[in-house]
């Protein structure tokens, strides 16, 4: 039995802006969970990470995105190739996903009940009983105070944080495999934030559910996942454990650590990243981090594209001179 | 007389919400210094942003008064009358609408320019284009409308704007809650700059990180009150309130 | 030129604006230039009636025996002209009106004005116009007054919501932080953010006002004639359809013209709003 639960190979996603005009938005992106891991996905914004969800979410095609090359295997479901039949199955049964809190939420015009009473029922048929004790139960174990109560009540009456509990108990209401978290707390209080991650490691822990967090915060991602995957300008350029961090394998990795603010004392110099991730659509040939990188070298730019390479059984990267630079894995 | 820069004392702000009382901000006192930096830290509803307002003279007060300099700064018509305009200013939280869409941004800032300083248009001109250049905003870019540019650099233009009043104190509401980790770190390093030249900021926000890192001082508000305040390394290595303990405590490590 | 042509065509919806504005332009040129083009006088009257297009009379002769090329072109100042200046008036006061709504703190005022607002924007325009011109008597110069009358309160609703959303907005607080008189608050900073919805909506309105003129006259309401109106010259011909098609297919292509190029205009333009 193989701990693999899903593996995402090369992946090329375009986007279909004109009828004549594309653009490639994800190029060469590559991951693997595992069955119970918790892997954070990080990457600034426009480095393709909500495009990846989406791939694994099968939503890509809603904005004119399509899979160009590459392939996605979920259990053994091949996902690239999947029918909106074979997704139908799979969304929200085997594959959970909980948006951003800011962009997308419960909708407003219906009660908490009826929309957390559709997640429960999806394909199955089941006594209005049943799906009552089941929703009852999914709110008590996202935290929520007096469940009965916040059966009736509309999106409007709830705080962020509460919203995004109810988005979490939509999502695992069918026991899904994989959770696909896209930046769920970005926007919401710290404190609340804190109780949200906690919540994901407690369904993590109980349930065996494998959870992909995608955020912009690296502090986040490092405290409470297992491995992280690293993406700029559309590529996965890192994947490491959590704990190996500090001895990342690859410069971008690393000026994201050491650009952290709390490293700093008050209104000292911040290690900042030069200059800015290209636009999609302008991005140069070779590594794309080339041209911010304190490393770079003429083989950075001529290498096409830059692979992304497995260094040892736990860590990957797409720096073809991290041997020279940080001499091997520790 | 006050003898600080920026003085509130039991300020309060109460909305009248369709026959609803909503008290925002509730008989609050605070204080800024010359050259100091002064953190506001809340979550979301706090009232922080109103009474950020407040202080900018953009929302009248329900009771209590706010001092500049020992002066009132509500007498009359409109809040901090005549020149006294120039010296406090204020950045917004959202890049989008912080900048008129309609306007380069060059023109924005040759705009303030040309209103506070009374210089011909052409100087004018070549001050902003400085100004903007100080914020990291190359000529090219200035000359570009705001939605050509990131939300980092319309935070960096709104600031420029924001100078070229040549403001005493810069109150800043949540400048980098909406862009991204790159951009932020490129502001706060602005800030750290100004700072360092002389200028006091009010900063409010909800990200500790951003607080450690600017504030001398650290207020502390919940629901409207302030629940504890104190030098910035006190109230993070030991905080007294529990509101403030949750706070500290819910930081990623 | 041809090279930045064709980069704008090459922008979402850059195509349909291109050829939009190239139809839009020629028929209106072509229009306006007719003296200069035509050798025959719209209302002259040439020969026996009802000749069918020819080389010299490439749109043939209507039932009195003037050409029917040089008239539908000499619609073109009557038809276009009276629409350009039917939705410029109501927009420009309905502008006017609505950013001024934005600025009213008078409770019992807005709502008045509200009410009107509201009132006269409840019926469809083409009903209310030919109400109104049946009252005031036909004639094109009425049908302005009445678009005029009418009109500017659809621009006055979609101005003063947006004024009040642009009053909200934080570049209009730091323009109030900079101390900027209230003058250069409204004229250069609400007014260019709120005419630019204005417009776009003056853009569609066009189509209709168009349609509108030509309605009217076609009933009878609108041009008198002798005057060359597309709506009149459809009008005319409908009795000869059968023997004279020419009489009435001329104008209705030209005013299909018309409005399909607006619309390719508008079409290109929201295209391009969407892909941004």
């Amino acid at each position: 039995m193989t701990k693999v639960l899903a593996e995402i190979r090369d992946l090329r996603i375009d986007v279909r802006v004109t009828r004549r005009l594309r653009l490639r938005i994800v190029d060469t992106a590559s991951l693997v969970i595992n069955k119970g891991q918790l892997l954070g996905l990080i990457g600034e914004s426009g480095s393709g990470k909500t495009m990846l969800c989406r791939a694994l979410v099968g939503t890509l095609n809603r904005r004119g995105a399509y899979i160009q090359s590459g392939s996605i295997d979920f259990e053994g479901i091949d996902l690239v190739n999947a029918s909106k039949k074979d997704w139908r199955s799979i969304r929200g049964h085997k594959i959970g996903y909980i948006p951003q809190s800011a962009l997308a939420g419960p909708n407003p015009v219906m009660r908490i009940g009826a929309q957390l009473a559709e997640a429960v029922t999806q394909r199955g048929r089941k006594s209005k009983d049943e799906v009552r004790r089941r929703s009852l139960e999914l709110l008590e174990l996202v935290q929520i105070r007096r469940p009965e109560v916040v059966l009736k009540q509309y999106p409007y009456e709830l705080s962020g944080g509460m919203k995004q509990r109810v988005m979490i108990a939509c999502a695992i209401a069918q026991n899904p495999k994989l959770i696909v978290a896209d930046e769920p707390t970005t926007g919401l209080d710290v404190t609340v934030q804190a109780e949200i991650m906690e919540l994901l490691s407690k369904i993590r822990k109980e349930f065996d559910t494998s959870i992909i967090l995608v955020s912009h915060d690296l502090q986040l991602i490092n405290s409470i996942c297992d491995d992280i995957v690293v993406m700029h300008a559309g590529a996965t350029i890192e994947k490491l454990p959590s704990l190996k961090v500090t001895s990342a394998l690859h410069p971008y990795t690393h000026a994201l650590y050491d650009s952290r603010i709390d490293l700093v004392e008050p209104r000292g110099k911040l290690r900042t990243i030069k200059g800015q991730p290209p636009s999609v659509g302008k991005w140069p040939t070779g590594c794309r981090f080339a041209d911010r990188c304190d490393f770079v070298k003429d083989v950075c730019r001529s290498t096409d594209p830059a692979p992304f390479m497995q260094v040892d059984d736990s860590q990957w990267s797409a720096c073809i001179r991290h041997k020279e630079i940080y001499g091997g894995a520790k | 007389m006050s003898n600080y820069l920026i003085e509130a004392k039991s300020l309060s702000v109460t909305f009248n919400s369709y026959g609803f009382e909503v008290p925002a901000v509730r008989e609050v006192d605070f204080y800024l210094d010359k050259r100091e930096v002064v953190g506001v830290v809340g979550e979301s509803g706090s009232g922080k942003s109103t009474f950020a307002r407040v202080l900018a003279g953009l929302q009248v007060p329900t009771s209590g008064e706010v001092t500049f300099k020992g002066e009132n700064i509500f007498r009359g018509q409109q809040a901090y009358p005549g020149e006294l305009r120039k010296a406090v200013q204020m950045v917004f939280q959202d890049p989008y609408s912080s900048l008129n869409p309609r306007m380069r941004i060059i023109n924005a800032v040759t705009e303030a320019v040309i209103h506070h300083q009374a210089a011909s248009r052409k100087d004018a001109k070549e001050i902003a284009h400085n100004l903007l250049q100080r914020m990291g905003i190359s000529a090219t870019d200035a000359s570009k409308y705001p939605n050509a540019l990131s939300g980092g650099q319309r935070q960096r233009a709104s600031v420029a704007r924001a100078l070229s009043a040549q403001p005493e104190v810069l109150l800043a509401d949540e400048p980098t809650s909406a862009i991204d980790q790159s951009a932020q770190s490129q502001l706060l390093e602005l800030f750290a700059e100004l700072i360092a030249s002389g200028l006091s900021v009010v900063l409010v926000s909800h990200d500790l990180g951003v607080i450690r890192y600017l504030c001398d001082r650290v207020y502390v508000m919940e629901s409207g009150l302030f629940v504890e305040s104190g030098i910035t390394k006190d109230i993070f290595q030991s905080p007294k309130d529990s509101y403030t303990q949750k706070l500290i405590a819910s930081i990623p490590k | 030129m041809i090279k930045q042509i064709r980069e704008y065509a090459a922008l979402p919806g850059g195509f349909g604006i291109i050829v939009g504005v190239s139809m839009f332009l020629s028929i209106s040129i072509l229009g306006f230039a007719r003296p200069l083009l035509i050798p025959y006088a719209p209302d002259e009257l040439i020969g026996d009636g009802l000749a069918a297009p020819s080389w010299d009379h490439p749109f043939g002769l209507d039932q009195l025996g003037r050409d029917v090329l040089s008239r539908t072109l000499a619609a073109v100042p009557a038809d276009i002209g009276v629409a350009f200046l039917g939705v410029s008036i109501p927009l420009f006061i309905g502008t006017v009106i609505g950013i001024l709504l934005a600025f009213a703190k008078n409770r019992v005022f807005l709502s008045l004005v509200g009410s009107i607002i509201d009132g006269i924007n409840a019926f469809p325009l083409l009903i209310i116009a030919i109400a109104m011109v049946t009252f005031l008597g036909p004639g094109l110069f009425n049908v302005v007054i009445v678009l005029a009358l009418m009109n500017w309160a659809r621009y006055a609703r979609i101005a003063r919501t947006r004024a009040t959303i642009v009053l909200r907005e934080n570049y209009v607080e730091a323009a109030r932080l900079m101390g900027y008189p209230r003058r250069r608050i409204i004229f250069k900073h609400v007014t260019p953010n709120v005419s630019s919805e204005t417009l776009a909506y003056a853009l569609s309105d066009f189509i209709l006002v168009i349609v509108i003129i030509s309605g009217l006259s076609f009933l009878g309401l609108g041009a008198r004639p002798p005057a060359a109106e597309w709506g009149s010259m459809i009008a005319d011909g409908r009795v000869f359809l059968g023997e004279a098609w020419w009489i009435t297919v001329f104008p209705g292509i030209a005013l299909c013209w018309s409005a399909i190029s607006i619309s390719l205009i508008v079409e290109g333009l929201s295209r391009r709003d969407r892909a941004n």
